[in-house]
């Protein structure tokens, strides 16, 4: 029998809520490309890829005109490229980016990740090369996002590979100073980085995957934005405590859930691709009312940095997983909420305004799914201290058990409170203020490790 | 058991209705398989299907019913079904749809969408209506599967939106089961 009080609210959902599918994104496990040459083993991997991903991106729109939920983006993950390309030198790693680049073009996808190292630890001679590769590769590719995942709760940190990033990022930016830097927001740093996340710029296909596997995203965090503005409006403000809030946002994240699985899992069946996990993270967009930060000012603070802003992600965050997790049979990735500063009109606005800053915005990523993402700052910031904010926010990540990542944006020329505008999905800000700079070049130079927190040692 | 009616019941709603049909398909031995029934502005209606033995007959049944209705003021219809009631009649078909329609109130809504379904020889499973000050709501359940092209069928129902100032909204029913029914596995409604 029809429900129709079930039916309008997921109807609301969709129409007035604007429900989609963030991204389905494919992981392809490239280990078995590998042949004597580079030439062999890009062909190789431009092969396998248009194998599997040939018709992807046609299933998905086939599925989300079947049932009326936009699939936003389409994407590819693959094993990470250092691993791939074992021996390759740093002009080897700059051909397989234009490999991968040529494979996802021909796929019909915007974005393919996993032009990535994992150098927790120690580092090969080919990750040498492979991050030496980076600013180039990104370079002359539009399509390839790069990651390199420099500390893991169990493994610590890498200083020596954070010492080389922070370099990574200043070349990337000045190697598209005229796009103001353009290649930085391609490349982000990680510690534990998932090898399940569907999310770019930092999805890996892991080499505990299996060969080829479908990830997803759920819908962003307008949904939430939304229903509880509904929610608040109809049952009045001071009716409402936090905790019925929380409670609307974990049943608003149920129903999100078990929508993003089910076109997954249709598009998986219709692949006969295996199906991986379900992403939880609430990914915002520049588009007006897409913004977790409008969920922040909806629970309470006028402007995103405000004292109380950190309790509010933490609540946030904490209900978007448990309503979830119970929704769904895999969940996975990162999982939590985002706040990339451009790619958030109103997170960008409280940078305007001078209310969020970087150590607030560091505050945040302790109690939400990822770190400092999308975050400019002023060209002339030098690389030591990118090194060190990298390290500042792997710390986060190692002692507290979760992932954190680092996507900063040294735009070339320009200074704190200017704009910066990369259209899209890649949105605008004004330009955050580092303080402090050129104060952490001596500890940077140390090397070395920072050791794996007591906490990790539990076997 | 050897065959099956179908009866269709109507009687201002109050108490009892139910124990007095059913004690009718009780007394002619009857096993009832499946039974639907709702109430609208005041009356009540139901539609059954009851399995019997070879040896009842319809007018069997209308006598029974004739002496209910003496004293319920009930109103009965009754047809003997043509071949076997199926076991999972009330399994949807794959292609099940939920199709929204809302407008401001005025005559002629349903039919306007009833024409546009016949025209596309698609069956409607299901309707409900609610009418809420002047917003008038429609939710009809099709089957979609003789429909070829999900595309055009959107555009069409796009350009009927705009012509009848109707808001359609169109979703698979799996949707609407995989964020209302917790219970219900995601494989088991996609049909994995």
């Amino acid at each position: 029998m029809l429900r129709s009080d079930q039916i309008m609210a997921t109807v609301e959902m969709v129409q007035k809520e604007n429900l989609d599918v963030r991204t389905v994104t494919m992981g392809i496990n490239l280990l078995d490309c590998r042949r004597g040459s580079v030439e062999e083993t890009c062909a190789l991997v431009e092969d396998k890829i248009a194998k599997y991903a040939g018709n992807f991106v046609e299933k998905c729109n086939e599925t989300a005109v079947k049932y009326g939920i936009p699939v936003i983006n389409k994407r590819i993950s693959v094993t990470p490229s250092a691993l791939v390309g074992a021996g390759f030198s740093s002009e080897d790693f700059v051909l397989l980016a234009q490999s991968l680049d040529r494979a996802a073009e021909r796929a019909g996808i915007d974005i393919l990740g996993g032009f990535t190292a994992h150098v927790e630890k120690g580092m090969t001679e080919t990750d040498r090369a492979f991050i030496a590769s980076i600013p180039k590769a990104l370079a002359v590719t539009s399509r390839l996002c790069a990651s390199i995942n420099v500390g893991s709760s169990h493994k610590g940190i890498n200083m020596d590979a954070v010492a080389m990033v922070g370099n990574t990022v200043k070349e990337l930016a000045e190697e598209t100073a005229d796009q103001g830097g353009f290649g930085a927001a391609k490349f982000v740093v990680f510690c534990n980085q998932p090898g399940d996340n569907p999310f770019m710029a930092g999805a890996i296909h892991g080499v505990e995957e299996a060969d080829v596997v479908l990830n997803v995203g759920v819908s962003g965090p307008g949904v939430i934005a939304r229903s509880l503005k509904k929610t608040i409006a109809k049952r009045g403000r001071e009716n409402l405590k936090l905790d019925d809030i929380a409670e609307e946002i974990k049943q608003i994240t149920f129903r999100v859930t078990r929508c993003g699985e089910l076109i997954g899992r249709q598009v998986s069946r219709v692949l006969g691709v295996e199906f991986g996990v379900v992403d939880l993270s609430l990914a915002p967009t520049p588009k007006i009312g897409d913004s977790v930060g409008e969920i922040l000012q909806i629970l309470g603070v006028d402007d995103v940095g405000a004292p109380g802003s950190t309790a509010i992600v933490a609540l946030l965050n904490d209900a978007v997983k448990k309503g979830g997790i119970f929704a769904s049979k895999a969940v996975g990735g990162l999982s939590g909420a985002f706040v990339p500063v451009m790619e958030d009109a109103v997170l960008a606005d409280a940078v305007g305004k001078g209310a969020l800053t970087i150590e607030k915005l560091e505050a945040l990523t302790c109690v939400c799914s990822v770190g400092l993402d999308m975050v400019p700052i002023p060209g002339d910031v030098d690389a030591a201290t990118i090194s060190a904010i990298i390290a500042d926010e792997m710390a986060i990540g190692m002692v507290n058990n979760k992932t954190t990542a680092a996507r900063l944006i040294p735009v070339p020329g320009k200074k704190a409170g200017e704009i910066v505008n990369f259209g899209g999905l890649f949105g605008t800000s004004p330009i955050v203020e580092v303080r402090n700079v050129n104060k952490s070049a001596r500890f940077v130079s140390w090397g070395g490790r920072i050791p794996a927190p007591i906490h990790s040692f539990k076997n | 058991m050897g065959k099956s009616f179908v009866i269709s019941v109507m009687s201002k709603d109050r108490p009892g209705i139910i124990a007095a049909v059913t004690t009718v398909v009780f007394d002619l031995g009857g096993d009832l398989a499946d039974l639907n029934q709702s109430v609208l502005g005041g009356y009540f209606t139901m539609i059954l299907i009851a399995e019997f033995d070879e040896s009842v007959q319809k007018k069997d049944l209308l006598e029974k019913f004739s002496a209910v209705q003496k004293t319920t003021a009930m109103e009965a219809l009754i047809n003997e079904m043509e071949g076997d009631y199926p076991v999972n009649q009330r399994v949807l078909p794959r292609e099940t749809y939920v199709l929204t329609a809302q407008a401001q109130n005025r005559k002629g809504l349903v039919k306007c969408l009833g024409d546009f379904f016949y025209s596309k020889n698609i069956n409607v499973l299901d309707l409900v209506t609610t009418s809420d000050k002047d917003m008038y709501t429609m939710i009809f359940q099709v089957d979609l599967t003789e429909v070829h092209s999900m595309g055009e069928l959107r555009n069409e129902l796009k350009i009927l939106g705009k012509d009848q100032q109707l808001q359609l909204v169109l979703q698979h029913n799996d949707i609407y089961m995989a964020t209302n029914e917790v219970g219900t596995a995601l494989e088991t409604i996609i049909g994995v």
